[in-house]
Order: C-alpha cells, then structure tokens, then sequence
C-alpha cells in the first residue's frame, strides 16, 4: 500500500468521524440554534478533511483542481447557508435556549 | 457482491426512506428539502452508474430550482397537510397492489444489472459511443470499444464536389423540400439524399453520445420538451401576472437590508454561477451537461440575486417584457434550426446540412445553436415563474 493511501485513508476517517459527531449534536443538542452550531461546524470540517484526503489519490492536476475548487465553494458557501438560516430564525424571534429552560421542564 | 451494488443497494434504501418520508411528514417545507433530499440520492444513483448528464439534471433541476419553486408556490398556501383520515380504502389499495405487482413482474424481463450480454451494448450504442474522441484518442478513463467492433469508415470531407454531383444535389433538394411539403412522401429519400456520411457519424464533432442522441435523433422530441416549459411559463403568466400599477413597490429587499454577509457572498458567487452556467449550455456537446442543465443553473443565479436584492433590482437588469420575449426566442431558435435545414434542401431538424463541406461540423453546430434554444428559454421560463409566484403576496398585501 502506497502512503498517499494510507494518507487518503485516514482523513477520509476523519472526516466520517466530525460527519457523525455533527450527527450526534444535531439529534441531541436542546434547541434550534445549538443544533445548528453543531451540523453547521463539524460539516465543513468534514468536507474538507474528506475532500482534502480524496487529493491525495486524485490521478492528475484536473482531477485535484476540481477536488479543491468544490472544497473551496463549499467552505464558503456552507457557513454562509449557515448563517441565513440562524439569521431568519432569529429575525423569526425565536428564542435561544438557556439553562432557565431546562429547569423549567 | 460488488462494490456498484453495494453501494446502489445503500443508495436505493435511503431513497426509499425518504419516499416514506414525504408520504408521512405533515409539515409541507420539510416536505419540500426532502424532494430536494431524494433528487440529490437519485443523482448519486446515476452518477454510480456512469449516467453523468441524467444525473446533472436530477441534481440542477430536481435538487435545486424545483425545490425553490416549490417552497415559493407554499408560500402562498398553507404551512402544513391537512390531516388526512386514517382509513384503508380497499378497492384503492387492492389496484396499487397489482399495478406494483405488474411493475416488478415487468422487471423480470429486464436484463441483469450490469449485463454485458443486454441489448444496449449491442444495438446501435456502440456505433454511437465510437463518435466519440474517446476511442479515437484511446483517452484514459473511456471505455473501450466492444470486442469484434469495426468502427464506420470516417467521413470523407467533400471540399470540391465534382459539378455532376452538385446538380444532382440541387435536384434532390428540390425533391426533399416537396417531401416534406407531402409529408410521408420525403421518406423514401433515408438513403439516397444528400448524405455521403454515414448516417450516424458526426466526425468526432460532438463526443457526448446523450447530447447527439438528444438533439438530433430524437430532435423532435427535445423541441417540444422545450415547447412544454415555454408553455408552463406563458400559463403561469395568464393565470398569475397582474397588470402592474403600482411600478415603485418600496418593499425592495426591505427585510434583508441588513444582511451584509449574505449580500457580499451573494456578489462573490453570481458570476461565477452565471460563468459555468454558460459553460455548462456551450460545452453540452463535449462533455455532461446542455441547454436544459445550464438555463437552470443560469436561472438561479438570477433568482438568488432577486431573492437577495428584491425582485425590483432584477427588472432593472432584465425586465418582465425583456423575459417573455427572450422565452420565446429561445423556442424560435430551436424551430428555426429546424427550419433553415429545410430551406438548406435537408429534412427538418437534418443539422448536416449546415455545414455543406463538413456535415459532421454542421451537426455539431446545428446542436450548439439548438442547445443554446433550449438554455434561453429554460432559464427565462424558470425566472419567469419564479417572479410571478414571487409577485402575488405583495399583491394581496396592497390591496
């Protein structure tokens, strides 16, 4: 097995790890926004690691810049999707959840 | 097992979850994203196997201008399904049961997934894939050509036909235009016309198989694909468009005024959608991708700037009127193709004619313009119904 493998291997492993802990927070965290905060951080990680790792096996220069391109857009793109969604929420007057909350249930 | 069918097997299952969602979920956005959700897995479906451009559409059109157009047509009814009465309907359930029963007998009769033996590899598609510069170039990554497979003898470009022929061929035009004018008649001329090409070879002009296949042997049928959007988009004007009175509406991007992050990506992003947008309409013969993905993906750079700057900022770049003609051009364009190939001594839509040294070049050209047809009108179409479902709450707010 060639190292780029090995490198490959282990991002992508990375990436599936941040992928399933934003999983994770989205099911189990309290309220909209601290949801949110987890899919939206651990995604973007995720796809870079993934899409990083993927550039170490890529066969040639078109292959890679396409690989970087998709990585760059998404990582810009992502956190702005982000953004707009916690941004209506909060405009909708949706409240963030706090700890007088949960004492409250 | 291999990895292909693990991997459709895995893909299928989350669809099928998520058919079983849109049915049970009662909140119509959710409903809406799931759609979204469901054309992103069929598009991962066609990608595994290889069908680049059906995927391309099913990610543009089925993941992302439908969704938009869908969440702009709740906007106008309700948030959530009425609650329906839980009460099994026998008859109902008893017609489901069979029509899906004849549907997977049917299936029985298909060949095996991944069959080399199917007819598909053998009937007339690897004359189509040897168009292709892949096997002329023996390119890294194409497939190569099928086992005993004599590719057609290349076309012989004919720079100085002999006068003999020239008069023939002025003779034969004459002869296929009053074909055409009696309909069946023109039919017997399949052989003996102009063509001295064979009759699916276009020279290596345009190596994406599923756009020859598209635009030109089943030309017709994309003309009145794009027939039926221009249509959709005029209907929904009659139905929707009020005249407009009131030019200056003040509520011009009132709400996202503030939204700076969103207004400076929204700038950093529209020209680079709209670039590969037109590259995706050009370039639809050379690789995935043509009129129907591009004027999509050129639609929604458009409706994210409307979505982000009001909608009266985008008629001020392109106005309601400039839209319903540009429709109209586009389905024009495509027809009138096909009509200058008529007045050219060929059949309607018989792009080899176009190009009287080259036929394979003038295939290749009668397909950009035709794909360029398409892309104009499904782009105009799509923002056309983006602005009239976007216009009827304003409405009803003012009055």
């Amino acid at each position: 097995m060639e190292w780029t493998h090995t490198v490959t291997a282990v991002f992508l492993a990375l990436g599936c790890l941040f992928s399933l802990a934003g999983s994770v927070g989205l099911l189990r965290f309290p309220d909209f926004y601290s949801r949110l905060h987890a899919a939206g951080k651990t995604d973007s990680l995720a796809q870079m690691l993934i899409l990083g790792g993927l550039l170490f096996v890529s066969p040639d220069w078109g292959v890679s810049a396409r690989l970087a391109i998709i990585a760059l857009i998404l990582f810009f793109t992502a956190p702005t999707a982000t953004h707009a969604i916690t941004k209506a929420a909060r405009l909708d007057g949706l409240e963030p959840w706090t700890k007088e909350d949960s004492r409250r249930e | 097992m291999n990895e292909v069918l693990l991997v459709d097997s895995v893909l299928l299952f989350l669809v099928t979850v998520c058919a079983v969602a849109i049915i049970e979920v009662r909140s119509l956005y959710a409903v809406a994203m799931l759609t979204s959700v469901y054309s992103l897995l069929m598009a991962l479906v066609w990608t595994n196997m290889h069908s680049m451009d059906v995927a391309f559409t099913e990610a543009a059109v089925g993941g992302g201008i439908s969704t938009i157009l869908l969440i702009g047509t709740l906007v106008h009814t309700r948030r959530d399904e009425k609650p329906a009465k839980k009460r099994v309907h026998v008859p109902a359930l008893l017609v489901t049961l069979l029509t899906g029963g004849a549907l997977i007998y049917g299936t029985f009769d298909m060949p095996r997934f991944g069959d080399p033996e199917a007819t598909i590899h053998h009937y007339r598609v690897p004359e189509m894939m040897s168009q292709t510069v892949a096997f002329v170039s023996e390119r890294e990554g194409k497939q190569a050509p099928p086992e005993g497979y004599e590719p057609p003898p290349r076309m012989v470009p004919t720079a100085a036909p002999p006068h003999g022929h020239d008069a023939a061929h002025g003779d034969e035009a004459e002869h296929a235009a009053e074909g055409a004018d009696h309909g069946a008649e023109g039919e017997h001329h399949e052989d003996g016309g102009h063509h001295k090409h064979p009759a699916d070879d276009f020279n290596g002009h345009v190596p994406n198989s599923v756009t020859s296949l598209l635009a030109a042997y089943r030309g017709f049928d994309t003309m009145f694909e794009t027939t039926v959007i221009f249509t959709a988009g005029m209907a929904l004007i009659l139905l929707l468009r009020r005249p407009r009175e009131e030019e200056s509406t003040p509520q011009e991007g009132a709400t996202l005024r503030g939204q700076v992050i969103l207004r400076v990506m929204t700038k950093i992003f529209i020209p680079f959608i709209l670039v590969f947008g037109f590259y995706v309409i050009t370039h639809g013969e050379i690789g995935p991708g043509g009129g129907f993905q591009g004027g999509v993906i050129l639609a929604t750079a458009f409706i994210l700037y409307a979505l982000i700057y009001g909608r009266n900022a985008l008629y001020r770049i392109i106005s309601p009127k400039t839209l319903d003609v540009l429709a109209a051009v586009g389905v024009l364009l495509y027809a009138g193709v096909g009509v200058a190939c008529l007045a050219l001594g060929g059949k309607f839509l018989d792009y080899a004619v176009l190009d009287k040294v080259s036929p394979g070049d003038g295939e290749a050209l009668g397909m950009t313009l035709v794909e360029y047809g398409v892309g104009i009108t499904v782009c105009t179409v799509m923002i056309i119904i983006f602005n009239q479902l976007a216009e009827e709450p304003a409405k009803a707010k003012a009055s």
